[in-house]
């Protein structure tokens, strides 16, 4: 009998190791394509690097600067992709912040907008109405006013950011900023320290 | 067959604890690593170097003691192992409200977001089941493999 109970036990202790090999997925799905005002970089890059990240993030503000040294240092080598994963749930202008770079995006201003979002996050982070925060950043990187105001209005751009949102559930993205490299998932500030590693590993692949 | 209370609740504990225990292990087992180990991450208590190992073999720990206690093989010690898991996860949770930690999910369930405070009063309960398990599972209890297979 205690062999049989031994033999149950390592038939217990097998189980759980068999049943996540069979299901556990390592592919997550497709990135869907992003329009080029999302893309920084080199286009033709061997490496890409897709970014899940929220406005409103304090994480996302933190790494801005490393990711930014990274484009530097493998210009060439890398292009970034900029998909919109507002945690609404937790930030109340996460979704209206997302909404305003979208118009900016579609003024092809994304990158500076995306940039003056993430260095004035303190000021218009817990806002009531964030509104003439976004309109003042759009004035500062030179966007066209009405244009901004009339896109900015209108519900339906918020289709793209819902869109990117559905993406990274379906990638099972549960926290902002997470990056994809390679093979590989870098969530939270992970990247400052793991980034140029996984970079690495990835143009060796 | 008198059914003693004693029996009723052992079951009742065993199934509860065991399910949560296999279903929560299941969960991030599948799910990617690196989203567990970002969600203990953010408890700011261990040293990067362990987040990975913990958040690959944690959610099979759990899985483990889940399925001995649905099971009932070797129930008391299986329950034991629980409360230890149990209060663990009570310890870093508190620990983490007295430090003003704000957690958006206890990150107990893979992607599926749970309050922490939410988490805290379901901890103290499945705490309460695994002790009263093996406080009173001395025997083998029913519907048991330790009564299936007796110990010789």
């Amino acid at each position: 009998m205690n062999f049989q109970r031994f033999l149950l036990a390592t038939f217990l202790v097998a189980c759980p190791v068999l049943a996540v090999y069979t299901v556990k997925q390592t592919n997550w799905g497709p990135v869907l394509a992003t329009p080029k005002s999302r893309q920084t970089g080199d286009l033709r890059a061997k490496v890409t690097i897709v970014e899940y990240s929220d406005f409103q993030c304090p994480s996302c503000a933190t790494v801005d600067p490393t990711i930014h040294q990274y484009l530097e240092i493998y210009k060439g080598k890398i292009r970034l992709i900029y998909k919109y994963y507002p945690l609404v749930n937790i930030h109340k202008n996460a979704m209206a912040s997302a909404h305003a770079a979208e118009c900016a995006a579609r003024q092809d201003h994304f990158w500076p907008y995306h940039d003056r979002l993430f260095q004035t996050q303190l000021s218009w982070a817990n806002l009531q109405d964030p509104t003439t925060s976004f309109m003042a950043i759009a004035e500062e990187v030179k966007l066209d006013m009405p244009k901004f105001q009339t896109c900015y209005g209108d519900p339906a751009r918020l289709k793209v950011i819902e869109q990117d949102a559905q993406e990274a559930q379906a990638h099972q993205i549960t926290a902002t900023p997470t990056f994809l490299i390679g093979d590989e998932r870098l969530v939270g500030q992970v990247v400052v320290t793991d980034g140029a590693r996984a970079i690495e590993k990835a143009l060796r692949q | 067959m008198r059914v003693r209370t004693d029996d009723l609740i052992i079951l009742f504990s065993r199934l509860a604890i065991g399910g949560v225990l296999l279903y929560a292990g299941f969960m991030k087992a599948v799910g990617p690593s690196a989203e567990f180990a970002a969600a203990m991450e953010t408890y700011k208590v261990f040293p990067p170097s362990l987040l990975t190992p913990l958040a690959i073999g944690v959610p099979y720990v759990e899985m483990w003691a889940g399925l001995f206690l649905l099971t009932g093989l070797y129930t008391r010690q299986a329950a034991l192992f629980a409360s230890l898991l149990f209060i663990s996860f009570l310890t870093l949770i508190s620990s983490a409200f007295l430090r003003g930690i704000d957690l958006t999910s206890c990150g107990c369930f893979g992607s599926e977001v749970l309050s922490p405070r939410y988490t805290l009063i379901l901890d103290v309960s499945f705490l309460i089941l695994a002790l009263s398990t093996f406080k009173l599972a001395t025997y083998s209890p029913p519907l048991s493999l330790d009564r299936a297979f007796p110990r010789i």
